[in-house]
């Protein structure tokens, strides 16, 4: 795996709607951009060799690296692949679409779900919002929430952007009754 | 696989009571590690830290041309040691920063003197260059936009302004900020210079002026 580089986002929100949130809301994503495994290589049948090289490894580094960002219990979460105009958004899928990778973030946060995904081909600079749920319970309305990235020189068209995403708690503010209520 | 890094350290807690005090709505914090560039590892991992944040402007009620300095006074060295503290704690001890900058968005409904007054006068800039340990005047960047706006921060060394390889900057991303009648206020710092700096420095350029163009231009 050639990683070009790391982002990581600690996005704290203190007021919403103009009231306190305390604690704070924080939400925490690290990014890693990445040579895409199948980059010059046209049409590959079959993924596996790829991913067998670089799935687990992408989740060893970004799972404990949101963990220590966060700096607080999780409890909702998400993941995300953009892929170069070069690659497949089947490459990204490949990637983040594996236990392998994924239960290295359900292993460091104790959470049992999977993970909501974005999967997105573009431009180096593309907007792209994660979308994050709970991290035991799916149908938790409090905790569905996305946070936008934009890393502006990232993916370069032979590269994949994966990152993970984690927050302390549901949308600041949150009020809606929940699910069951409505059956 | 071979990562020497270590993970962004956690950053320190805002108050609710910072948050009220000077209408702190968010802060926001960014650091970019830099492993390879031009196909080539770095010598030595580059990390670049933004911290950013967005409160609410005091002077957006004020009559034309009002007093700035009592708010300026109040909130500006608060916003120094919260960005401060944050850099630091993402990237290590002073000493390892090397570059930074500075930044003030403002958000329609206000003057670009406001986002000034937050960031160009020693209430912010002093602090900010004691905490960094730093002998530099800080470069920067200002603006008055919309929300979602993107904008890039320069940086330059904190000791030695002139020192060619530090040149840089760093983009930044704001997707719901400033709001109308807010100001997002900027510090950023990196560890090392731009990836593989090698356009030489004054001490190694030749004299150069527009003698050069003798031949070239008709």
């Amino acid at each position: 795996m050639k990683i070009r580089k790391i982002v990581t986002l600690i996005d704290e929100t203190l007021l919403e709607g103009g009231r306190p949130v305390s604690p704070a809301a924080r939400i925490a994503v690290v990014a890693a951009v990445i040579e895409n495994p199948w980059a010059g290589q046209g049409f590959v049948e079959d993924l596996s060799a790829g991913i067998d090289a670089t799935a687990s490894d992408l989740g060893a580094l970004l799972a404990p690296r949101v963990m220590e960002a966060l700096a607080a219990p999780l409890e909702a979460y998400g993941k995300a692949a953009i892929v170069g105009l070069r690659g497949e958004i089947e490459h990204g899928s490949a990637l983040i679409h594996t236990l392998k990778f994924g239960d290295h973030f359900r292993s460091a946060a104790a959470a049992t779900t999977l993970l909501p995904a974005v999967e997105k081909r573009g431009p180096a600079g593309v907007a792209f919002d994660i979308p994050l749920k709970h991290f035991t319970d799916a149908t938790i309305r409090s905790h569905h929430q996305s946070f936008e990235v934009r890393i502006a020189d990232a993916p370069h068209p032979d590269e994949i952007l994966i990152a993970l995403a984690g927050a302390t708690q549901g949308r600041p503010q949150q009020r809606l009754a929940p699910l069951t209520t409505e059956q | 696989m071979t990562i020497t890094t270590a993970p962004a350290s956690s950053v320190g807690r805002a108050s609710s009571r910072q948050s009220v005090d000077i209408g702190l709505r968010k802060v926001v914090t960014s650091v970019d590690e830099i492993l390879m560039d031009g196909g080539k590892a770095v010598p030595a991992v580059i990390r670049q830290a933004s911290c950013i944040a967005i409160i609410a402007n005091p002077w957006i009620a004020d009559a034309p041309l009002a007093d700035l300095q009592p708010a300026t006074e109040r909130i500006a060295p608060m916003v120094a040691k919260l960005l401060s503290d944050r850099l630091l704690a993402a990237l290590g001890d002073p000493s390892t920063v090397e570059a930074f900058g500075k930044a003030a968005v403002v958000g329609l409904e206000g003057e670009l003197e406001h986002a000034a007054a937050m960031i160009h006068t020693p209430y912010f800039g002093n602090l900010l260059r004691e905490f960094l340990e730093g002998t530099s005047i800080i470069c920067f960047a200002d603006a008055r936009s919309e929300a979602g706006a993107d904008l890039r921060v320069p940086l330059w060394h904190k000791s030695h302004a002139s020192t060619r390889s530090h040149y840089q900057s760093l983009h930044i991303h704001l997707a719901d900020a400033p709001h109308a009648a807010e100001i997002v206020v900027i510090a950023a710092a990196s560890t090392g210079p731009r990836p593989h700096p090698r356009i030489g420095d004054r001490s190694t350029d030749r004299p150069v002026t527009s003698t050069i163009l003798e031949g070239i231009t008709s």
